[in-house]
C-alpha cells in the first residue's frame, strides 16, 4: 500500500505541476482553453491526491495526519481542494494561476520530508487528533487561498485595463468579498482546530491549554484574523488594508506551521 | 459627569479599543512564545546576561501568560466584550424584531434596487422562498427575509469568548491538583481529599516491535474513614476517568523497587520506592537514601554511564545516593544481590517493577469553559455563515415594482446575485421600459 502511495504521490506532483503550467499558459497565451484543461488537471490531481492519502492511511493503519510529511501533503491537499472550490464557485479560473504555485510549493516541501511510517506514541492515538488535524488542513487551505486572493487584490490595480488578465480577474470589490469568504472559512475551521486540540490535550495531558508555542501561535493567528474581521467592519479598512492584514495573517499561519517546529521547542515537535 | 462616564463606557466597549487590545495581545503572545518560560533567574542570566535577566524578572516574562500585565490585558478584553454586548443588546433585539416588518422596510434605502415587472420571480433566485404579501401606506408589498439568526452571530461569539476566558481563568485559579503513583497493590492518599487510591492493575501494551501503544491503570478509590463505598475505574492515555468529583489521568510511568533495611542483620523496615524518592531510615534520624534510578537490564557503557538494555528485569541494578544530615556521603550502583552498609544498617533493593503515575484534578469550571468555546464556534458560524438577507418589492406606477435587496455581509457577491435576480424579474423603468438595474 505504501509503495502505491509513493507512486501516487509522484503522480500527484506531476499532475499538479502540469496543472500549474496550464494555468501559466492560460495567462501567457491568453487562451481560455488552457484554463479549462488546467482546472481538469487540478481536479484529477486532487482525486489522485485523495487516493494517495487513503493508501497512506491504509498502509499506516491510521489517519495519515501525524508527522511532518503527512501534514504537509494534507496541507497541499487542503489548498488544492479549497482553491478548486473557490475557482468553481466564483467562476474564477485565473485564481488557479496564483494558487497552484503555492500548492506546488507545499507539496514540494512534503516531498522533502521523511516518508517513513513511525508508530504512534499513546497520546497521539486519539480520535480527536483526526478532527484536530483535518480541521487545521481546511483552515490552512482557506487562509492560503485568502492570502492568494489578497495578493491578487494588491496587484489588481497594476493590471492594464481591458487586458486579457483584466477581463479574467474580478474587480477589487468582488476580490475583497471573495477573500472575506475565504478568511471566514479559515477562521471558523481554525476555531474548530483549537477547540478540538484543547479537548484532546485535556484527555491526553490533563490540561486544555498549556501555552505551548504551537498553541500560542495558533492563538496569535486566530487573533490576527479576528482583528482582520473587525477592521473590515470599519470604514476605510476594507480592500487594501484588509488585504495587507490577510497577508500578515498568512505569515502567522506559516510560522505556526513551520517556524514553531523548527525555531521553538514544544510538545508539537512531532508535527 | 454622566456624559463623561458614558463616553468612557462607550470607549471601553468599543470595537476600536477591541482592535487595539487584540493587536497588543497577539504581539505579547508572539513575543512571549520566543522566550523559554518557567526557568530560574540564574538560567536566564547565564543565557542572556544579568541585565536581560533582570528585565525578564521585572516584567515577569519568565511566566508571561500568568503575569499581572497579561492578566490586566485579558481583563480589559473581557470588560470590552461585556460592555460591547451590553451596550448593543437592546438595539439588536429591536433590529431582530423589525427585520421583517413591512413598515420598517419601507423606510430603508439599501444599495441594491431595481424597477421590475414581476418581482415574485426574483425571490427564488435569491433563495428567499415565497414572499409575504402586505399593504402598507396604501402600497402593496412583497417581502421575504432569511438568516435573521446571523444578526446575533457576533454577539453570541463575544459571549462565548467572555465565558471561555472567565471560566478558564476561574478554573485555573481554583483548580486542585494531586498525583497518585505506585506499583501494583500499593495505596496512596489522594492529596488532602480524604480518599485513598489503590493500584489494582497496571498494564503496558506494546506492539510487536516493542513500541509502547498504551498505558492502562485500574485503581480503587476508598474513603479514608470508610464513609462511602469503594469505587473502581480504569484510566489510560486519552481515556481519563471521573470519580467522586475528581478527574484521573494516566500521566506517566517509571521504575520502582522494594527497599529493605536491616539493622545488625535483623529486618528493620521495608517499603516501595519510585525512582527519585527518598528512604528515611526509621531508626536513625538524618540517614536517608535516594533511589536515583532503576536499571532493569543493567549495562555500564564506558563514556556514557549506566544504561538499561531492555525493559525486562533480567539484570537489575540501582543507582543510589546516601545522605547524612543533608550531606551527600556516598553514591554508587548496587546490584540486585548487593547490600549497601552504613554502620550497623544494611540497605538492599529488590523486585524492580514499573510504577504508574496518575494525575488527579478537581476543576468544576473546565466544562463551562468548554461550553464557552462551543458558544464561540456557534457564534462564528452564525456571524460568518448565516447572512441576514432581506428582499422586498413595493408597488409603483404603471404596474411596475421597485425591488430592494439588503445583505450587509454579501458585498459585491450579493450585488451581482441581486442584479441577476432582478433580470429574471424583468427589469424595467417607469418611463420608457428600458432595462435599469442599480446596485
Ligand atoms: C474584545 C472585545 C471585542 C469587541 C468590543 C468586539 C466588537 C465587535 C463589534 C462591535 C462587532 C460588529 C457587530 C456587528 O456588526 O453586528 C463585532 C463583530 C464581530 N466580532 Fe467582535 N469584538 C471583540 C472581540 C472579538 C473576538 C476576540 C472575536 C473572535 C473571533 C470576535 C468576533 C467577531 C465576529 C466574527 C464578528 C462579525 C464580523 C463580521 O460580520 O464580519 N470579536 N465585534
Amino acid at each position: 500500500m505504501l509503495k502505491i502511495e509513493n507512486t501516487l504521490f509522484t503522480a500527484v506532483m506531476a499532475v499538479y505541476f502540469a496543472s500549474m503550467l496550464l494555468y501559466f499558459c492560460f495567462i501567457a497565451f491568453k487562451k481560455d482553453g488552457f484554463a479549462r484543461f488546467a482546472v481538469i488537471a487540478q481536479a484529477a490531481g486532487l482525486a489522485l491526491h485523495t487516493l494517495a492519502l487513503i493508501c497512506r492511511g491504509i498502509g499506516a493503519g491510521r489517519l495519515p495526519l501525524t508527522n511532518q510529511y503527512e501534514f504537509a501533503t494534507s496541507f497541499a491537499w487542503g489548498l488544492s481542494l479549497v482553491s478548486l472550490v473557490f475557482i468553481l464557485r466564483f467562476r474564477f479560473k485565473a485564481l488557479g494561476a496564483f494558487a497552484a504555485p503555492v500548492t506546488f510549493l507545499v507539496i514540494g516541501y512534503a516531498a522533502m520530508q521523511s516518508k517513513e511510517v513511525r508508530e504512534l506514541m499513546p497520546a497521539l492515538r486519539s480520535g480527536w487528533l483526526g478532527l484536530h488535524v483535518s480541521t487545521a488542513i481546511i483552515a490552512y487551505g482557506s487562509f492560503g487561498v485568502c492570502f492568494v486572493l489578497s495578493l491578487i487584490f494588491l496587484l489588481r490595480a497594476r493590471v492594464q485595463q481591458g487586458s486579457f488578465l483584466d477581463q479574467h480577474l474580478p474587480d477589487r470589490e468582488k476580490l475583497d468579498a471573495i477573500s472575506y469568504r475565504a478568511s471566514a472559512l479559515g477562521l471558523l475551521f481554525l476555531t474548530f482546530t483549537i477547540l478540538s486540540g484543547a479537548i484532546w490535550a485535556e484527555r491526553a495531558w490533563g490540561s486544555y491549554w498549556s501555552w505551548d508555542p504551537k498553541e500560542t501561535w495558533s492563538l496569535v493567528t486566530w487573533i490576527v484574523y479576528a482583528a482582520y474581521l473587525h477592521l473590515r467592519l470599519r470604514r476605510g479598512w476594507q480592500g487594501r488594508a484588509a488585504a495587507v492584514f490577510a497577508v500578515i495573517g498568512f505569515i502567522c499561519v506559516m510560522f505556526t506551521y513551520i517556524g514553531v517546529n523548527t525555531l521553538l521547542p514544544g510538545v508539537h515537535s512531532y508535527a | 459627569m454622566r456624559n463623561r462616564f458614558h463616553r468612557i463606557v462607550r470607549f471601553l466597549g468599543s470595537m476600536r479599543f477591541a482592535i487595539v487590545l487584540l493587536a497588543v495581545l497577539a504581539a505579547a503572545c508572539a513575543a512571549a512564545s520566543t522566550l523559554t518560560q518557567g526557568q530560574s533567574y540564574a538560567w536566564y542570566a547565564q543565557r542572556y546576561g544579568e541585565r536581560t535577566a533582570a528585565f525578564i524578572a521585572a516584567l515577569d516574562l519568565d511566566d508571561a501568560f500568568h503575569s499581572p500585565w497579561f492578566i490586566v490585558l485579558s481583563a480589559f478584553l473581557c470588560l470590552d466584550l461585556l460592555l460591547c454586548n451590553l451596550v448593543r443588546v437592546k438595539a439588536l433585539i429591536r433590529r431582530t424584531r423589525m427585520f421583517a416588518e413591512p413598515g420598517h422596510l419601507l423606510s430603508l434605502t439599501p444599495e441594491c434596487s431595481a424597477w421590475v415587472r414581476q418581482p415574485e420571480k426574483a425571490f427564488p433566485h435569491l433563495n428567499m422562498g415565497i414572499p409575504a404579501q402586505s399593504e402598507t401606506d396604501g402600497k402593496s408589498m412583497l417581502s421575504a427575509v432569511r438568516g435573521r439568526a446571523g444578526l446575533w452571530g457576533a454577539w453570541v461569539c463575544h459571549l462565548g469568548i467572555l465565558l471561555l476566558i472567565l471560566f478558564f481563568s476561574l478554573g485555573q485559579t481554583l483548580e486542585k491538583q494531586y498525583t497518585v503513583y505506585g506499583v501494583l497493590g500499593q495505596s496512596m492518599a489522594v492529596g488532602s481529599t480524604g480518599y485513598i487510591a489503590t493500584i489494582d492493575d497496571f498494564r503496558i501494551d506494546k506492539s510487536e516491535s516493542g513500541f509502547v501503544e498504551q498505558y492502562t491503570t485500574r485503581f480503587t478509590l476508598r474513603d479514608a474513614n470508610g464513609a462511602t463505598t469503594a469505587q473502581s475505574a480504569q484510566v489510560s492515555v486519552n481515556h481519563p476517568a471521573r470519580l467522586r468529583g475528581m478527574k484521573f489521568f494516566q500521566n506517566s510511568t517509571g521504575w520502582a523497587a522494594k527497599a529493605s533495611v536491616t539493622k545488625n542483620g535483623e529486618p528493620l523496615q521495608s517499603q516501595w520506592l519510585c525512582a527519585g524518592e527518598y528512604l528515611e531510615v526509621s531508626d536513625k534520624p538524618g540517614l536517608t537514601v535516594l533511589l536515583s534510578a532503576v536499571y532493569p537490564d543493567y549495562i555500564f557503557v564506558p563514556g556514557a554511564g549506566p544504561k538499561s538494555l531492555s525493559d525486562s528485569p533480567v539484570n537489575p541494578a540501582y543507582l543510589y545516593s546516601v545522605y547524612y544530615n543533608g550531606q551527600l556521603v556516598g553514591m554508587n550502583v548496587l546490584m540486585q544481590s548487593e547490600e549497601l552498609t552504613v554502620d550497623e544498617y544494611a540497605v538492599s533493593f529488590s523486585e524492580p517493577s514499573p510504577y504508574t503515575l496518575l494525575q488527579v484534578k478537581q476543576n468544576s469550571f473546565s466544562l463551562f469553559a468548554l461550553l464557552g468555546g462551543l458558544i464561540t464556534a456557534v457564534g462564528l458560524l452564525l456571524a460568518l455563515y448565516v447572512q441576514p438577507v432581506r428582499v422586498w418589492a413595493v408597488s409603483g406606477q404603471d404596474g411596475l415594482w421597485r425591488l430592494f435587496g439588503e445583505n450587509r455581509k454579501g458585498g459585491k457577491l450579493f450585488a451581482e446575485a441581486f442584479a441577476k435576480a432582478a433580470e429574471k424579474a424583468q427589469i424595467s423603468t417607469p418611463e420608457d421600459g428600458k432595462p435599469n438595474a442599480e446596485d
